[in-house]
């Protein structure tokens, strides 16, 4: 994110409201780890709009949602569709924080555009990954929360120069 | 009525008002329509997110409190901080509540926003 928060401490804090977030809305402690999600994934993605130019994603195998979605709506019983509208509003609360956090810290009042869900993995075009944290859960279900910043032009000359 | 383009939040809301002296009488998924809505059954009170495709709800609570000077609307967002505390006051509404919420703080910011 442009902003006056350094790139670490922009770190810790991401990392601490998604860890409050996803233990106050879905009752799942989240805890560091270096095993990436795999199998059936899904991802949710914001942009930032109004003072900010990037964007967040939170790539997390499928089960792990499943079990969010559970806690939250309080039955077993969860659909395909179930799954994608708690993730999206799970996703919005996490990035209201973010966006709550950062105006304290900078005074930038940034908005964000309304949740994409995807299953599977997906990366924006035109952005490149700034940073990835990565977590399990308590049952062994992995997620990572990818903050995306504007691709630069010399990004394109080194991406280009490492194919050739 | 809840004005909330999440089901989710529709889920939440009837869970936390039950057994209260609450009840849902509309829920619109966007803000559009929930002008037209609250112009056919004048609800006691609004909760509207913030969040919205198309018109976001602070838009569309402006728009119906030009409409309707008294409605009573209660924003409802994880967007909690001066910048929109600010705008949704100068809009109109009666309060604000951050998400996530749990049922004291959503009866409490109602009462509240009631008794104005």
């Amino acid at each position: 994110m442009d902003t006056a928060m350094s790139q670490q401490n922009l770190e810790e804090m991401l990392d601490t409201v998604v860890r409050e977030v996803t233990e106050s809305t879905a009752g799942i402690r989240l805890y560091h780890d270096t095993q990436p999600p795999a199998g059936d994934l899904c991802t949710i993605y914001i942009s930032f709009q109004k003072g900010l130019r990037s964007s967040l994603s939170l790539c997390a195998e499928a089960a792990m949602l499943k079990r969010m979605t559970q806690n939250f709506i309080q039955s077993e019983d969860v659909t395909l569709q179930d799954l994608e509208d708690f993730s999206k509003e799970y996703f919005n609360v996490v990035c209201g924080r973010v966006a709550a956090i950062l105006f304290k810290t900078t005074k930038l009042a940034a908005r964000f555009s309304v949740p994409d869900f995807y299953q599977g993995r997906y990366s924006p075009e035109g952005f490149r990954d700034q940073f990835v944290l990565t977590y399990s859960s308590d049952q062994r279900e992995n997620a990572q929360l990818t903050h995306h910043v504007p691709r630069r032009d010399e990004d394109e000359v080194t991406a280009t120069t490492t194919l050739t | 009525m809840v004005v909330d383009d999440s089901r989710m939040v529709e889920l939440q809301m009837k869970n936390l008002l039950e057994d209260t002296d609450y009840e849902i009488v509309a829920y619109c998924r966007n803000g559009e329509d929930s002008i037209d809505t609250y112009g056919q059954i004048h609800p006691d009170l609004v909760t509207m997110d913030i969040i919205m495709p198309g018109m976001d709800g602070l838009e569309t609570a402006q728009a119906i409190l030009e409409k309707y000077p008294d409605a009573k609307i209660i924003m409802v967002s994880s967007l909690a901080y001066e910048d929109t505390f600010d705008e949704a006051k100068t809009i109109g509404a009666k309060g604000f509540l951050d998400k996530p919420f749990d049922r004291e703080r959503l009866l409490a910011t109602f009462e509240q926003a009631l008794a104005e």
